[in-house]
């Protein structure tokens, strides 16, 4: 599903990744660690097109990234689900037309987004909330609806850069159960954390970064 | 209507909601610009009008001395008309023209017929055929009148002639003042929009983490600046009717002018144009503004 080949990410003469090799299958789910300014949000981002290789090739779902012209990177994106520490939502919206976004991009109709949203709003513990507004939800809520919005469309890839990094302990359980409860559908995760207490408590493959470097795979 | 377009419809109706206060100034800023370009349309519409006239109005006025005998002037009179140039000719007497000012000039009315009847010298007013109405042949023809019947010939080529060129220049610094008019409305509406657009700003960032295109984002802006641009049109369409019915009311007031009431409103074609100007000014601005936030978006 992810596979790359000796990425290096420069910005300027900073390294972000140096000659970084690797291979994420299909369902999988791992975890990007590593200390601060290791590169792990560079490696997300990488994924999700929002900056291209300096060196090296990158291929997403089969699509290679090092290459893909900005008239095609809303494609990719729409095969990805994205999570971010600070939610993303749009707080003067509610939680279902947040989590609808996703949707409506793809021109999808009404009927259909509400029943998704429904459904995803279910899944993530929320059914029956989607009139509510982000500011009105706990840490571990608003997380929960930023997930929900990154699988409405079913996205084969979910990638996380540090979900659980706002929340406290019980409400980062939570978070990573339905990430967990996601995978197992068949969606490849890959999640950026240094929370080794989670990494610990679910035990998946661990892709650590270090000064830009993948050190352990 | 596909579901894509109804959900750009729903936000851009809902931000033009939602931002009403910039919104209102983009179309009042539009309205404003507008409206200028409706004052020199409308200035330009009415001079070609009055030149136009003027035009196929062109004729020979020929002012007999007084001391030519009636009798004599008719047969002056039939003599030109014979000519194969001209068209008409008509007779004004002393009389006449003393009334036509009088009509014409209500406030004079008083002094002119203190002054008398016969202050005004009688003419001949000929109208020529269009090629001996070009300036070099009017002023051949002119010459063949006799000296010793007419104290004074008078036509206004050259008048004309001179006021064609006015309007020219007028044309050319009405297009130079209206592109720098519209220069400083397009920064200005851009810039409104574009404190629309930073107040949206984390909703478009999302949009294009979820997968937006660029023609999605930008579609909801290019709707509410044509919007913007038919209000801003409307308002500066208002605008110019109270202007007209201002001006042809202070004018008549004013110099009791019989021009006053040919001024006139402008033509469907051209309010068509303003309309056409405001849309184009409110997309394009929005389109410049929503263009200049994406480039900064990853």
């Amino acid at each position: 599903m992810i596979r790359a080949y000796h990425v290096t990410k420069r910005y300027g003469d900073v390294h972000a990744l140096r000659d970084v090799t690797l291979k994420l299958g299909k369902g999988e789910f791992c975890y990007v660690t590593g200390p601060s300014g290791a590169g792990k949000t560079t490696m997300l981002k990488m994924l999700y097109g929002a900056v291209q290789p300096t060196e090296g090739k990158l291929l997403v779902g089969g699509v290679d990234v090092s290459r893909l012209s900005k008239r095609r990177l809303p494609y990719l994106r729409r095969n990805i689900g994205i999570v971010f520490q600070d939610f993303k939502l749009i707080p003067t919206r509610t939680l279902a037309e947040n989590v609808g976004l996703a949707l409506e991009v793809l021109g999808t109709s009404r009927d259909v987004i509400d029943r998704r949203v429904n459904a995803v709003l279910g899944i993530v513990g929320l059914r029956g909330r989607g009139h509510e507004y982000p500011p009105t939800l706990s840490g571990g809520e608003q997380q929960r609806v930023a997930v929900a919005r990154a699988i409405v469309n079913d996205p084969s890839i979910l990638l996380a850069d540090e979900p659980t990094g706002n929340l406290d302990g019980a409400m980062a359980i939570e978070v990573m159960e339905i990430l967990q409860a996601i995978n197992l559908r068949g969606t490849t995760v890959m999640v950026a954390t240094h929370d080794t207490g989670l990494m610990n408590r679910f035990p998946f493959r661990k892709l650590r970064f270090e000064a830009g470097r993948l050190v352990e795979s | 209507m596909s579901p894509r377009l109804r959900h750009v419809f729903r936000r851009a109706f809902r931000s033009l909601w939602e931002n009403a206060y910039l919104n209102s100034v983009s179309a009042g800023v539009i309205a404003a610009t507008t409206l200028l370009f409706g004052v020199y349309l409308s200035v330009q519409f009415n001079l070609n009008k009055m030149v136009d006239t003027w035009d196929r109005d062109i004729h020979i006025s020929a002012y007999f001395h007084p001391d030519v005998p009636e009798n004599r002037r008719f047969d002056v009179r039939d003599e030109i008309a014979s000519r194969p140039e001209v068209i008409k000719v008509r007779y004004v007497s002393s009389e006449s023209a003393n009334e036509w000012m009088q009509a014409r000039m209500p406030a004079m009315e008083d002094i002119l017929k203190e002054l008398g009847s016969d202050t005004l010298p009688s003419s001949l007013e000929i109208s020529l055929t269009a090629s001996a109405a070009r300036p070099t042949a009017i002023d051949s023809f002119a010459r063949t009148l006799s000296v010793t019947d007419f104290s004074d010939v008078d036509y206004g080529q050259e008048w004309i002639e001179k006021f064609q060129g006015f309007m020219a220049m007028l044309k050319l610094l009405g297009a130079i003042m209206g592109s720098l008019i519209l220069v400083a409305a397009t920064f200005l509406v851009m810039n409104t929009v574009h404190l629309v657009v930073y107040n949206r700003k984390e909703e478009l960032e999302i949009q294009k983490l979820v997968g937006a295109t660029e023609g999605y984002v930008i579609a909801p802006f290019l709707v509410e600046g044509l919007v913007q641009g038919l209000i801003g049109s409307l308002l500066a369409l208002g605008g110019l009717a109270a202007v007209h019915r201002l001006l042809v009311e202070r004018l008549k007031d004013a110099f009791e002018l019989a021009v006053a009431a040919d001024l006139q409103f402008l033509p469907s074609s051209y309010i068509a144009l303003l309309f056409a100007a405001g849309s184009v000014l409110g997309v394009v601005a929005a389109l410049l503004a929503v263009q200049r936030f994406l480039s900064k978006v990853t």
